[in-house]
């Protein structure tokens, strides 16, 4: 029996090899199709001939530079390296900081030298820790990038910049940083910029010509939120009106990884409801592909030194309620049943919260629809992919069959009537 | 029968045998695209990229292709003291060949003239922008942990994030 079971496991392990390899064929986009066996020395010589010296002279290296403009970007938090074009960027992570988030592009200010007056900022113009101002050129920055590439430490580059003496020069060198990427040094990977707040229409189509993805930060919620935080930006000048160009020039620049904007949590005093509401627009108005959140952190010398920190459940919370409307296509008047009255989120999951409000009757896993099951906490979109596939094949559904397709039948369980029997009663869950 | 089934019904199956494979798949799937990740290559020469992995299933050929194609007209060379892999994509085709431990290659290809300090300048670039990038506010070593995995740094051979993993003496003193 033991050796019937290990062979069957070694033919099975066998199978999952081949199985893999198919797969990572179907996946590997080649569009080269000879692969061919050759000799050690003969590669080298080939490679050696085919050398086009497109490497300037090698980086060199300003450490306090690097580290002072590298930490200044910590807080905007985009690290997708995802890009749907063809050969697609797959998004693979690098690296993780000791917080536990994806280390993968080279994030950087062009220069931290800035004259808007950003509460928050501690490169505002009146900060008073504010440090040395440092600048890259175009050369410089594109070199930097190409040497982390080959080493196979970042998937691309991702630019912002403080606003300098004026946004449309600094815009003209992030652009031809880009440029010089593309077209000198032939780079196929990711490249993420940043359009200035108040930079001009042109200057954003040429930054779109060479991206994959473009983003202007929203920062507050509404205008009124935005002149307690930053007296110099104007929200519908300078902010949303330049996410609409963008979305303008969508129709005829491609940009595979679409636009995306970023909302301080914490820093003045709206609600995430609030919040929420601006998110609901941007999505239905200027059709950004996604809205991140980043948790209000006090940085000494700035005119926020005093404030709270906020909790980074906050900004967890957002992000689920995100995935709730983004992926599970929840409609916003479901989701309105996870704020409180004050119009906060607790520190507990939306989708149970909405789920005890709305459900009143359980759900039968053999005859609900999908958008019915995904409404049940501890069923996602794969498990009930995985119920109503196995539906078809007419087989029981019972605790153990859910439970090994993924479903948390302890979470699920008092929302289901599982076999016709139901396993409590949802009164249990509505105290 | 492993050739005729299609990714979507391995996906979606219930069966407890394709469940198994089903698993396994994912390891293998999850191993290569982990050293997709963690590989770390170092120019030799300005014509190749040499770089450690010691895969625990049989992707060494795969990762090395994927390389090759990132970097047109540059050799890639992946491998341990066991077995290495080489690549190189020119004139549109790839070009493999399977050798003999790493260590061994590169003698066979070193004409004397290599100059070796111009590989430490991207890592030293890296360890001052990785530094960079840390927000104390956030830590969180446990997911730090869970996505770093031992077992994949060591395929890779990743020595500086696991060196910032323990904690010295200076994480004490400083209150960081």
């Amino acid at each position: 029996m033991k050796i019937f079971l290990s062979h069957r496991l070694a033919v099975l392990q066998l199978e999952s090899q081949i199985l893999s390899s198919c797969i990572l064929k179907y996946f590997i986009q080649s569009a080269f199709s000879n692969n061919i066996m050759v000799n050690l020395e003969k590669i080298a010589h080939l490679a050696k001939e085919s050398r086009f010296d497109s490497m300037g002279p090698e980086a060199s290296v300003d450490a306090e530079k690097l580290g002072a403009l590298g930490s200044a970007t910590k807080h905007d938090v985009c690290a997708s390296t995802f890009s749907p074009r063809s050969p697609a960027l797959p998004g693979i992570c690098h690296s993780f900081t000791r917080d536990g988030r994806c280390v993968s592009l080279f994030k950087t200010l062009y220069t931290n030298h800035c004259t808007h007056q950003c509460n928050y900022c501690i490169n505002a113009s009146g900060c008073s820790s504010r440090g040395k101002i440092f600048s890259y050129s175009p050369e410089e920055l594109a070199n930097i990038t190409i040497s982390l590439y080959r080493s196979n430490y970042i998937e691309g580059l991702f630019l912002s910049s403080g606003s300098g003496r004026n946004e449309d020069t600094i815009m003209e060198k992030m652009i031809e940083t880009a440029r010089l990427l593309r077209e000198k040094y032939c780079f196929q990977g990711y490249i993420h910029l940043k359009v200035l707040p108040g930079a001009s229409r042109s200057h954003i189509g040429e930054a779109m010509e060479l991206s994959d993805r473009v983003s202007v930060n929203l920062e507050a919620a509404t205008a009124s939120f935005m002149s307690e935080i930053c007296a110099t930006k104007d929200y519908e000048i300078d902010i949303l009106q330049r996410q609409r160009y963008i979305r303008d020039l969508m129709s005829k620049i491609n940009l595979p990884a679409g636009q995306t904007t970023q909302i301080v949590v914490g820093a003045g005093l709206e609600s995430d409801f609030e919040i929420f509401k601006r998110v609901l627009l941007e999505y239905s108005e200027i059709g950004v592909s996604r809205t991140y959140f980043s948790a209000f952190c006090p940085q000494k010398g700035t005119a926020f030194e005093g404030r709270k920190p906020q909790p980074l459940w906050r900004e967890h919370r957002l992000y689920q309620m995100d995935w709730l409307y983004r992926i599970y296509h929840f409609h916003h008047r479901e989701l309105d049943f996870a704020f409180d009255e004050q119009g906060f989120l607790s520190n507990s999951d939306p989708k149970m919260a909405i789920a005890r409000e709305l459900m009143d009757s359980p759900v039968d896993p053999r005859s609900a629809s999908y958008q019915e099951l995904i409404r049940v906490p501890g069923i996602g979109p794969k498990s009930a992919q995985r119920i109503m596939a196995l539906r078809q094949k007419e087989g029981s559904l019972g605790k153990a069959e859910l439970a090994s397709l993924g479903v948390r039948i302890k979470r699920a369980s008092p929302f289901l009537k599982i076999n016709g029997w139901r396993d409590s009663t949802l009164e249990m869950w509505s105290s | 029968m492993a050739k005729d089934l299609k990714p979507l019904e391995l996906e979606m199956s219930c069966d407890p045998e394709m469940m198994l494979l089903r698993k396994m798949v994912y390891a293998v799937l999850s191993e290569m695209h982990k050293m997709l990740a963690f590989v770390r290559l170092k120019p030799f020469g300005s014509y190749a990229l040499y770089g450690y992995l010691k895969p625990r299933h049989r992707i060494g050929a795969y990762v090395c292709d994927h390389f090759a194609r990132r970097n047109p007209g540059t050799m890639i060379m992946l491998g341990n003291s066991r077995e290495s892999w080489i690549s190189l994509l020119s004139g549109g085709k790839i070009r493999h060949d399977h050798c003999d431990g790493l260590p061994h290659i590169l003698d066979r290809l070193k004409s004397g003239t290599e100059d070796r300090d111009e590989s430490e300048k991207a890592e030293e670039i890296w360890k001052v922008y990785y530094d960079s990038q840390y927000s104390s506010e956030r830590r969180n070593m446990a997911l730090f942990q869970s996505r770093m995995p031992k077992r994949y740094l060591k395929c890779a051979g990743v020595g500086l994030e696991r060196n910032q993993c323990d904690t010295s003496l200076f994480d004490f003193v400083l209150n960081e």
